[in-house]
């Protein structure tokens, strides 16, 4: 794999390759050291860090569907503390060249802020801002779904911290783009989308909902036209570099988001399947440039032609 | 890895003492830079026969070496059939290895459409195979293993049979199997001869006692006062019922736990539970196998 092709600089944080483990799909990073070179690993992106410690949600927590799945888990973490005490130092020294990006949230502005301000340590690159969980009663969505508080909480994030500010847009929305605009418009350094898209499975022996939670979020192959088609919306509304990530299993679908106008991609589900994704689709970016003769990754961005 | 490595400690305490500490360091310390590489990987395994054992029972064999020279008892795998229509990996605990011939064996019953799918595979149709994966069994040199499997948990009791049985220097163990029926009886050829006694119970009472298979579990611990430890994998309520008759009488028992989960390595956070303790475990990567009492105490 060459290396210095692959090489991006993503709003500040200098990445190995634009290939990221996504947020609650990549642990802390170091659980895959066993199938892949974390040194090739694009970033990081931690499990969602709140303010205390969350047992999530009750009963059953996953569901799979056609070319897909649905989650209910209900940002299980230990609390910003205990990542800071134990977790952090541990991704530090297992994993010290990639950069690791911190996803956290919070249940008001103000948690936001205070999150950020602790985030704000050596061994942190970037921190992700996760406003659309659509799994928590507080908090989480509410802030995806509403413009005004979405960029209110990327202010109160940017007030907190000098690290690379990255939200998390949810897809549960009629216009991403004015979510985007908006976030864009308080400061945000760089977007991610899509987060999952909300959904529900009913058993229909029991007559129940099959998830504990009622409903989940949907991630896999079945969201990625959604999210190739949202990406490309933000893009020509913004100007902040995108992360783009929902359904990605290849080389083939990360370029898709490229060309719609990320200049970064995360792979989620795929990593529950092959834990060395994150990698195998660096390598088939890779061979993607060499065969079209590029010089650099970021000659992919944006290049979707219309009309 | 810390289990794998006092496991094998404590199963080198039968080893002369001479040889004993030669061993203990020379192989343990191979051990603890050997899993500091790797513990775990993806392999895809050629199937060297998938046959029924039942109406709706198969036993699937998988040519994967290198997962096989890493498995423990009561441990897992996540298996994907790249040619099937399910989306995630599905876990399956290792029933049987070969560690001569690299050969798995797991079995498991007809029951969803990727069971289905799994069964219509032939001889030579490969299969990927996460693994070994989780925490298994633990093993200590003193007094008799009681194991006891329900339905397909009792899977994972071949392996975990086969290394009391055969691998360490205690007693045998006494095994009991709780099965629906006198068709079910097919276990007793994968591990009757790692077994001091084999007891079945039938759900009808077409073979064995009638019941289930805590029914038989008083009279088991009277015959063999010698037992100190009890396994058990099988349904929930049948777990549950023998850890608090083994918390009661003093007998250290560890329970195998099945959860539904999307990663299988601890990162998906679908399987995890409170225990008694208050502390929250992962069933994929702090087990299967936990402390009767950390779960049902």
């Amino acid at each position: 794999m060459n290396m210095e092709r692959l090489a991006t600089n993503f709003a500040g944080i200098k990445m190995a390759t634009p290939v990221m483990g996504a947020s609650g799909t990549f642990g802390f990073g170091i659980e895959y050291s066993d199938f892949l070179d974390l040194d090739k690993v694009g970033a990081i992106i931690s499990k969602g860090i709140t303010p205390l410690p969350r047992a999530g949600n009750e009963g059953v927590r996953i569901a799979e569907t056609p070319a897909g799945m649905l989650n209910c888990i209900g940002l299980e973490n230990p609390g910003i503390d205990v990542f800071l005490r134990d977790i952090l130092p541990k991704v530090k020294k297992d994993a010290p060249n990639t950069a690791f990006i911190a996803n956290f949230s919070g249940s008001s502005v103000e948690d936001y802020g205070i999150m950020a301000e602790k985030l704000d340590v050596d061994g942190v690159d970037g921190v992700e801002v996760n406003i659309s969980c659509p799994n928590v009663k507080e908090g989480g969505i509410v802030f995806g779904t509403d413009p005004k508080a979405a960029a209110a909480v990327t202010q109160a994030v940017k007030a907190h911290t000098k690290k690379p500010v990255i939200v998390k847009l949810s897809p549960n929305v009629t216009d991403i783009t004015e979510m985007a605009k908006a976030v864009e418009a308080a400061g945000a350094d760089a977007l991610a989308l899509i987060n999952t898209l909300t959904g529900m499975v009913i058993d229909i022996n029991s007559w129940k909902p099959l998830l504990g939670n009622v409903t989940g979020g949907l991630s896999g192959p079945a969201v990625k036209p959604v999210a190739v088609r949202m990406v490309y919306q933000v893009a020509n509304a913004v100007n902040i570099p995108i992360m783009g990530l929902g359904g990605i299993a290849t080389a083939e679908d990360a370029i898709e988001f490229l060309l719609a106008g990320a200049s970064t991609v995360a792979v989620g589900a795929e990593n529950f399947i092959h834990p060395d994704a994150v990698v195998r689709i660096a390598e088939g970016l890779d061979a993607y440039l060499d065969k079209r003769g590029l010089n650099h990754i970021s000659e992919l961005v944006g290049q979707v032609k219309i009309g | 890895m810390k289990f794998f490595v006092y496991s094998l400690v404590k199963d080198g305490k039968n080893i002369l003492a001479g040889e004993f500490l030669y061993w203990q360091i020379s192989f343990v310390y191979g051990l603890i830079l050997w899993g500091e590489r790797m513990n775990k990987l993806v392999e895809n395994g050629k199937i060297i026969y998938n046959k029924p054992l039942s109406d709706d029972v198969n036993a699937l064999c998988l040519a994967v070496p290198q997962v096989v020279a890493l498995a423990q008892p009561g441990q897992f795998v996540m298996i994907k059939n790249e040619q099937g229509s399910t989306y995630l990996r599905r876990p399956f605990g290792v029933a049987d290895v070969n560690k001569e011939t690299g050969q798995l064996v797991l079995i498991y019953r007809k029951a969803g459409k990727g069971t289905q799918e799994l069964s219509q595979l032939d001889s030579g149709a490969v299969i990927s195979v996460e693994g070994p994966l989780g925490k298994g069994f633990s093993f200590k040199n003193e007094g008799r293993t009681l194991l006891i499997g329900g339905g397909v948990g009792i899977a994972p009791i071949i392996y975990t049979a086969r290394h009391l049985g055969a691998e360490m220097t205690g007693p045998k163990p006494v095994i009991l199997l709780g099965v629906r029926n006198h068709k079910e009886l097919f276990w007793s050829d994968f591990v009757e001869e790692f077994s001091e006694k084999l007891v079945y119970t039938t759900d009808d009472g077409s073979y064995g006692r009638k019941g289930f298979a805590i029914d038989a579990v008083p009279d088991i611990l009277n015959k063999y006062p010698d037992i100190r430890h009890i396994k058990v994998c099988g349904p929930t309520i049948m777990m549950k019922g023998i850890a608090e008759l083994a918390i009661k009488q003093g007998i250290e028992c560890e329970v195998s736990l099945e959860k539904r989960m999307a990663c299988g390595i601890g990162v998906c956070l679908g399987c995890t539970f409170a225990g008694k303790s208050g502390k929250r475990w992962k069933v994929c990567a702090d087990g299967p196998v936990f402390d009767a009492v950390e779960v049902f105490g």
